[in-house]
């Protein structure tokens, strides 16, 4: 005797009501959205020839004043490095306190962590804003804006990699009478070391591309020069300007994926 | 492996009878451990003189890893009078912790080393308890310290692979290196959690020859877990043997002990 043969599953289970619920909700909330912010595939067509003129009044990229262009592009890296050697350095004892199996107390974690979503919540628009308000006009601010960003960024992922990294290299000095100091210098870093690099490398590409942003707050770098241009209606350069940030981001973007590569490898 | 395990079985006798008047270096009264609904060690309680070397024997879960753990203590013990190198190891406050850690070798089944550094690096770190941050890497300990690395990673036999990062080592050359991180500490005592698991027959053996070689040349106290009932028998002077966290056996070492041991791995 044949078994009974089991029937095949349907190929979509019907929602339960809560998940249909949530369905609807979630349909809504997009066409609200897209209501809210006035989007018209009509008007972007009848704009399109402006946006044509536009673009051609970018070219050709005017070389008139490339050299004070590529000092500026020389600047925004150099903040940008600068921003994020700090930020990482910031980043690493902040990421102790806030990492689960190293914090001294719960308390010291939560403080850590909430610290640092603070530092990520506010814009880095806005932290340059304060910094130049701070120290005056100029790439120092804006290098202290970039620290305040990485610092927050590279603590999330430094900390996750502490957490994860394996922990019998972290019991071994411990067993042998070191301090706790001791541990995280010789076991807890070394291990968290590859995705470390990884993180701060991302944070640099990050902050190559916020310090263009800087510059239109006052805080140097190339942005300053894209505000000028664009401010006397002077797009040829202006596209000169855009251009040599394209290169730089892609430069970075490029050397950075290929010492990733190299050091996780 | 016959011969080697000969030759420690000759060299125990002759300390044998010292031994038997040496004050105990290890201690543990009524030691107990529960994991929640668990119970992993109940009211374990035996002593281990200056210079012996004691095989902690049974199945796996049998509690031998925990109550190795509970000595240093890197687990705490529920209830314990244990007392390690004459010192009281609940009563201590954490530098006094630290101080006694840095007195006992620890070698772990899966060598514990840290995989990005460099051989000589992991030696080095056997010196933190007792210099700090000075033993933490190969460049910037001062060349004392470094010497003294080198000798410990002659010791085991591999000075010629210092400079080689610890994740590229084979399993056994790892477990030297690891040896060698306990030397560095310049142990009264050496605790080691199954330290050869990890290692195929022939690296084994020869870890295990290698470690009871160096015990001996020291005088070190040394406590192992095994799965070898013949490392046991050939290696140790006495054999302890845990079944369900209590103590089911504890007999001299003899080389007619192996088939008697086998009840503690059912």
């Amino acid at each position: 005797m044949s078994e009974p043969r089991t029937a095949l599953p349907p190929r979509f289970e019907r929602p339960g009501p809560l998940a249909f619920l949530a369905w609807v909700l979630g349909l809504g909330l997009v066409v609200v959205s897209f209501r809210g912010v006035g989007f018209s595939a009509p008007t972007f067509v009848e704009g399109l020839p402006q946006m044509g003129r536009f673009a051609a009044g970018l070219f050709p990229p005017s070389l008139e004043r490339i050299g004070p262009v590529l000092d500026a592009l020389a600047e925004t890296f150099q903040m940008a490095v600068a921003g994020t050697a700090i930020g990482v350095l910031v980043s690493i004892p902040l990421a102790v306190l806030s990492a689960r199996h190293l914090s001294p107390h719960p308390i010291v974690r939560f403080a850590a962590r909430g610290l640092v979503s603070f530092f990520r919540t506010v814009p880095d628009l806005i932290w340059a804003v304060f910094c130049v308000v701070t120290v005056g006009l100029g790439p120092f601010a804006g290098t202290l804006a970039l620290i305040v960003d990485t610092a927050g960024i590279c603590r999330r992922f430094v900390a996750e990699a502490m957490e994860e990294a394996e922990r019998g290299p972290q019991e071994a000095p411990a067993a042998l009478g070191a301090r706790p100091a001791a541990v995280i210098a010789c076991a807890v870093l070394p291990s968290a070391m590859p995705a470390m690099v990884a993180t701060s490398l991302f944070s640099l590409e990050k902050a190559t591309r916020s310090s263009v942003v800087l510059g239109l707050v006052g805080a140097g770098g190339i942005g300053n020069e894209l505000e000028v241009a664009l401010t006397f209606f002077n797009y040829q350069e202006a596209a000169t300007i855009i251009l040599a940030i394209f290169v730089l981001v892609l430069a970075v973007e490029q050397a950075a994926g290929a010492l990733r590569q190299r050091i996780i490898a | 492996m016959a011969e080697a395990i000969t030759a420690a079985a000759r060299a125990r006798a002759t300390c044998s009878e010292h031994r038997a008047e040496a004050s105990p270096e290890i201690a543990a009264q009524g030691l107990s451990k529960r994991f929640g609904e668990r119970t992993v060690l109940s009211g374990v309680s035996f002593t281990v003189r200056r210079g012996e070397v004691v095989a902690l024997i049974g199945a796996n879960g049998a509690g031998k890893s925990t109550l190795l753990r509970c000595l240093v203590p890197l687990v705490e013990p529920d209830e314990s009078d244990a007392m390690v190198l004459g010192a009281p190891t609940r009563a201590l406050g954490p530098r006094a912790l630290r101080r006694l850690r840095a007195r006992v070798g620890v070698v772990f089944q899966k060598h514990n080393l840290v995989p990005r550094l460099s051989v000589l690096t992991n030696v080095l770190h056997g010196a933190l308890g007792r210099s700090g941050l000075a033993a933490a890497h190969a460049a910037t300990a001062p060349g004392a310290l470094r010497e003294e690395a080198l000798r410990c990673l002659e010791r085991v036999g591999l000075a010629g692979l210092a400079r080689q990062r610890a994740d590229t080592l084979s399993g056994g050359q790892s477990q030297r290196v690891a040896i060698a991180r306990a030397l560095m500490q310049r142990p009264a005592a050496l605790l080691a959690d199954e330290p050869v698991a990890s290692l195929d027959p022939a690296a084994g053996e020869e870890v295990m020859a290698l470690f009871s070689a160096l015990a001996r040349e020291d005088g070190l106290t040394l406590l192992f877990t095994t799965h070898s009932m013949a490392h046991a028998a050939g290696y140790a002077d006495r054999v302890i043997g845990l079944r369900a966290g209590r103590i089911a056996l504890e007999e001299r070492a003899r080389p007619g002990l192996p088939p008697a041991l086998e009840r503690f791995f059912v």
